[in-house]
């Protein structure tokens, strides 16, 4: 078994989605939140957009987590891009069918009002923005004829911009924007994460000028902190064990942040 | 696995990379500070004053490089017919020294080594031109300036233009001189009369007048003007010249 100090804290930043990892932090526990009360809502769609590593697909997941407890919940983390499948796997996980012809959009709706929940099925679509324009317009009659809701997340880009005009402006009764972290936000976000698995003496190293420069290097993207935490945790536990003596425990040392930052292309040397 | 090593000088090479910049903009700064008093000084002060006192005291402070323009005199002081005039005109600056002739007449160079000016080769061809011409002395009783002789109708035209002027007796002698030589009997007459007319004690004018005489064929004209010098004056050349005269050896 490891004894290091530092060897856990590196596994805890391993770029994975999972939502028992979830950390609570008050601008996204609020946001959770009300996209928990969107979804207790008779809508028909709801968008949840950001740029990359604001955390769309942990909330996604962890509301999966949550509300696969009292509803019938589907989640697609990774996008189905063929029509004729994506219906399929709707009727078959959803409705508990799977018709051996061809699945047209007909078919399915006739599927559904045969089922008829009494609560509507709730279909969690992770980057929707790769589905093609033509399934996003059957998603868009599918969530109009009220037979599934759909929570669907989305870069925010140019290009996806005008998807979310185009196919769901009219329709979206809920969009909710996630932004990049601020420096107290990562700090909590690091060391709740920390101290939930009991790394008290690393959550005490960061300081407030350690965060400051996680955040310049990482723009407060939660997927580039996570990466450039394992690394920095990396050459920690490579100094614990080489060179201890190099160590101070009252707080993380900015060269090996950049170092760290430098072996996961942050910075560029 | 980390690459510890590597990643340490990647990270050297980041932070000189990123701390170039300041550095540079630091020690412009720096610079600029450094400057600034000294050009604010320069523009409160005058500027006019500033620039003779900067040029005075690269001046003094740089005395040697003046050879150089010490060099360039020799070329000045080429030897020219205007001259050799100058020094014609007055017997004190024919017998003056050259070395205090031209410490007089460019007094900056004083302050130039010596050497340098005395050490020049042309004062040499300063001297060739002095000495080339053969010099008429002239009985010192008179004061009379010894002349250089010029072959030249230019020089003697001028030098009867300045015996015009000034009624010089040793001017008409070597102009009385210069016409008996050249075979012009007639104008060497005219001349020696006139040069005796200015000063009748004058030996070689008497003589020329009456050596002309006979050239001119008035032989016997000549021996009586003699005669009357000798009578006056007890003339040893004159005496010679009339005995030759008389037993037909003059030519």
């Amino acid at each position: 078994m490891e004894c290091s100090l530092f060897s856990k804290p590196r596994d805890l930043f391993l770029d994975v989605v999972n939502p028992r990892d979830y950390v609570q932090i008050d601008s996204v526990s609020h946001m959770y939140q009300s996209l928990k009360n969107s979804v207790q809502k008779p809508l028909k769609m709801i968008l949840l957009f950001g740029r990359p590593g604001t955390g769309k697909s942990m909330l996604l997941h962890k509301l999966h987590h949550d509300l696969s407890k009292h509803q019938k919940v589907l989640m697609f983390d990774i996008p189905i891009v063929d029509e004729d499948d994506f219906l399929r796997v709707l009727a078959q996980r959803i409705f508990g069918h799977s018709p051996r012809e061809v699945m047209t959009l007909t078919r399915f709706l006739e599927i559904a009002e045969a089922v008829a929940y009494a609560d509507v099925p709730i279909v969690l679509l992770d980057e929707a923005q790769l589905y093609s324009g033509s399934l996003m317009e059957k998603i868009r009659l599918i969530s109009d004829a009220r037979a599934i809701k759909f929570v669907i997340t989305l870069h925010k880009t140019d290009k996806e911009d005008i998807i979310a005009k185009e196919h769901f402006q009219t329709r979206i009764w809920e969009s909710i924007e996630l932004q990049n972290a601020t420096a107290e936000e990562l700090k909590v976000y690091i060391q709740k994460k920390l101290l939930k698995a009991n790394c008290f003496d690393v959550a005490n190293m960061f300081n407030d000028k350690n965060m400051k420069l996680i955040t310049a290097l990482t723009k407060g993207n939660y997927r580039e902190t996570n990466k450039l935490l394992f690394s920095l945790f990396s050459l920690y536990y490579w100094y614990e064990e080489n060179n201890p003596t190099l160590i101070k425990y009252n707080a993380l040392k900015l060269k090996w942040i950049e170092m760290a930052a430098i072996h996961t292309g942050l910075i560029r040397a | 696995m980390l690459d510890i090593r590597n990643l340490e000088r990647r990270w050297l090479k980041y932070k000189i990379k990123s701390y170039a910049p300041h550095i540079a903009f630091a020690s412009v700064g720096a610079v600029l500070l450094i400057a600034l008093p000294y050009i604010w000084m320069d523009s409160d002060k005058p500027k006019s004053p500033l620039k003779t006192d900067r040029f005075f005291s690269t001046v003094s402070k740089k005395a040697p490089e003046i050879k150089p323009i010490v060099e360039e005199s020799p070329t000045v002081l080429e030897p020219s017919m205007d001259f050799v005039q100058t020094f014609q005109t007055s017997v004190l600056e024919t017998k003056r020294p050259l070395s205090s002739t031209i410490q007089t007449t460019k007094p900056i160079q004083q302050e130039v080594p010596i050497p340098k000016v005395l050490n020049l080769p042309d004062t040499s061809s300063l001297k060739t031109p002095l000495k080339s011409p053969p010099i008429v002395s002239i009985p010192p009783s008179d004061k009379s300036p010894s002349l250089n002789r010029n072959e030249s109708k230019l020089d003697i035209e001028s030098v009867e233009r300045r015996f015009k002027d000034s009624s010089n007796p040793s001017l008409g002698l070597f102009i009385a001189r210069y016409h008996y030589d050249h075979g012009n009997y007639s104008e060497a007459y005219n001349f020696a009369l006139k040069i005796n007319s200015i000063n009748n004690k004058i030996d070689e004018s008497w003589i020329i007048f009456s050596k002309s005489l006979v050239k001119l064929g008035n032989v016997e004209q000549a021996k009586k003007t003699l005669r009357f010098y000798i009578s006056e004056s007890n003339s040893e050349s004159a005496r010679s010249l009339l005995d030759s005269i008389e037993r037909g050896t003059f030519k």
